[in-house]
């Protein structure tokens, strides 16, 4: 095993969980351009996705054992729906300021995650990769299965997003209201409902990552927070409000992340990822990709 | 009509004090008394958050590292060193304000969200240091045996006994709050918070003040830290995590965000509410969710505006709340450009 093959290992690695907080970065980002609303809750929504699907998948549910494909899109579809009611809630939220908005949807984290432990209890579960636990060899390359079908399913993702975005009738409409809500409305576009898209798609997408990862990572009721906190920081990496931005910010913090826990120190391998956040902002204050926003009196 | 508005007046707060005075020994059990001596910590951590947010406009979301930071400083000095308490408190004080200045460098780059994570970041930053750094701070197990103070050589060992050094704490922390509030500094802070720009351009020196917001806040941190170090006798990373820095701003708007009686009103509310709260068990966080939800859908000024609410509806001069005069200084506006 030389450095070189050691290091593309890792990279995959930072690539793959990178992927799981560019989906969750792009929950943060789509709703932020959409209602203004800066969604705290996001990691707990990602949370009682990864439930929502993989209890049909480990038979949760009346014993019930559906494949992986089908828990995954009934976990993607439930969540959606969730996404859906919680624009009701959202709605008001969205007109106050960042620090009640803060506030707020983090007072519905603390109801989500504690549901979460009341229903299915605060111990959680590993689960069984629908796929070959052991890792296949590329070219002297060890990766895992779960981790390629992570990143491919994620690719695949966000590339259907933005095709529908930039081609499809709903999606032209969801980005003019972004755009402007009031222009929008007049033109005829139900903006409160393209808002209730954009939030069905946000927590569609990180039921999506929560439910891929799921086989990776330890499934409880807590695996929100950090994912959440880590995932805001991806999108505030990229620039928020920015889809490219959420993407590039996710892979990056992944990577950041994989490299300094593979090369410099695994103890302080959260600490050097938030570390290059805040040195990235210092430089470029609206992020990656973002465009820079001249204030004015 | 006048004379009975200063005799009731007079009776509430002779009441007040004499039951903040005398509360070791009204109170039922010991551990009553530990519960409002935590609840003076967090006042005073809540005073100081209010300060950086509430009138400066700055979001110093690293406010539970910051303690952690006080707590460490006192209880390293404490138990390495075998200083007192009344060394370890001013110094904690000026290790945590050092530090909050650094917290709060990047406020002059960023600003609103982008601050947020900045300072949440490096609050993580510095609780991964207190993990990680086995040999200075102990790591995951924390600092114990930290030495309760000694006041002349009588031991302030107790709760009862440390519950006097709290209040005294707290209330010199209201004061100085008040006082920096009415000085040309509290006026710089609002006018940065309401228009930064503006204030930039009537020549306030933004820099200086958004720094020095962070290092007041960060010394009322400090010297909470200090306190908790010496009450609990026990330290460790967990509970500076960043859910501290959550329930600190959630007891403040509760009270009321850009008003010092709100972070009285929140800081002693919350842990009591609490406390009550543990006997729904598992629905103790949900309910508690729910009500920060209502809180801020409902009142976002917090338990003061709803009393200055009923008394502009129903025209009821309540003792505490501020004169009209002084209303204009604790505006709730707190608007973030």
């Amino acid at each position: 095993m030389n450095t070189t093959s050691i290091f593309i290992q890792t990279l995959i690695g930072g690539i793959g969980i990178g992927s799981l907080y560019a989906l969750i970065a792009l929950g943060y980002s789509m709703v932020y351009r959409s209602m203004g609303l800066v969604n705290f809750a996001h990691g707990s929504i990602y949370m009682v996705g990864t439930y929502l699907g993989i209890i049909w998948y480990t038979g949760l549910v009346l014993g019930l054992h559906v494949s992986y494909p089908v828990a995954f899109i009934i976990g993607v579809l439930l969540n959606g729906l969730l996404g859906v009611l919680l624009e009701r809630i959202f709605r008001p939220l969205a007109k106050l300021d960042l620090m009640f908005m803060l506030l707020g949807t983090i007072g519905l984290g603390f109801v989500l995650d504690n549901l979460a432990v009341i229903i299915f209890g605060a111990e959680g579960f590993a689960v069984r990769s629908p796929l070959p636990n052991a890792p296949i060899n590329i070219a002297g390359i060890l990766v895992l299965p779960q981790m390629l079908l992570l990143i491919c399913v994620s690719a695949l993702l966000m590339v259907g997003l933005q095709v529908f975005l930039s081609t499809t009738k709903t999606g032209k409409a969801m980005r003019a209201s972004a755009m402007d809500h009031d222009i929008a409305s007049a033109m005829g576009i139900p903006v409160n409902r393209m808002n209730a898209l954009t939030l069905a798609i946000g927590s569609g997408l990180a039921a999506a990552a929560g439910i891929l990862a799921a086989p990776i990572v330890y499934v409880n009721p807590a695996m929100g927070a950090a994912v959440g906190l880590k995932g805001f920081a991806a999108a505030i990496l990229g620039g928020l409000g920015s889809i490219p931005g959420a993407i590039a910010g996710g892979l990056v913090f992944g990577v950041v992340e994989a490299i300094s826990a593979g090369f410099i120190s695994s103890s302080y391998t959260k600490g050097i990822a938030f570390f290059v956040v805040v040195i990235v902002l210092m430089l470029k204050p609206s992020g990656i990709v973002g465009e820079t926003v001249i204030e004015k009196v | 009509m006048r004379k009975k508005t200063i005799i009731i007046r007079a009776l509430l707060f002779g009441g007040a004090a004499l039951i903040l005075l005398f509360f070791p020994y009204i109170a039922q059990n010991r551990y009553q008394v530990h519960i409002i001596n935590m609840a003076g910590i967090y006042i005073i951590l809540s005073l100081g958050l209010n300060l950086a947010m509430g009138y400066a406009g700055q979001f110093n979301l690293a406010m539970g590292a910051l303690w952690g930071v006080g707590a460490y400083t006192a209880g390293l000095l404490n138990t390495r060193l075998g200083l007192p308490f009344w060394i370890n408190l001013p110094a904690a004080m000026i290790v945590a304000g050092l530090i909050g200045a650094i917290v709060g460098l990047p406020s002059l780059k960023v600003r609103s969200h982008y601050l947020a994570i900045v300072t949440i970041g490096l609050g993580e930053v510095i609780n991964i240091i207190l993990i990680n750094e086995e040999k200075l701070t102990g790591g995951a197990l924390g600092v114990s045996r930290i030495k309760m103070p000694n006041f002349f050589g009588f031991p302030i060992n107790t709760d009862e006994r440390f519950y006097y050094i709290i209040l005294v704490v707290v209330i010199l922390g209201f004061l100085v709050t008040r006082q920096i509030l009415k000085h040309h500094i509290g006026r710089s802070f609002r006018a940065i918070r309401d228009d930064y720009q503006a204030a930039k351009a009537m020549g306030v020196n933004t820099a200086y003040y958004q720094i020095l917001a962070f290092i007041i806040s960060a010394a009322y941190a400090g010297a909470a830290g200090a306190l908790f170090a010496h009450l609990n006798t026990y330290i460790s990373p967990d509970i500076f995590e960043f859910k501290s820095t959550l329930f600190v701003m959630t007891m403040t708007m509760v009270g009321g965000m850009g008003s010092l009686a709100g972070s009285v009103v929140g800081g002693l509310t919350l842990p009591i509410l609490q406390e009550y709260l543990r006997v729904i068990k598992d629905w103790q966080l949900v309910v508690y969710g729910i009500s920060i939800m209502i809180v801020v859908l409902f009142v976002p000024g917090g338990v003061i505006e709803l009393t200055r609410r009923m008394r502009n509806s129903r025209k009821i001069h309540w003792p505490w709340s501020p004169k009209p005069e002084e209303e204009k200084l604790e505006e709730t506006n707190v608007s973030e450009n």
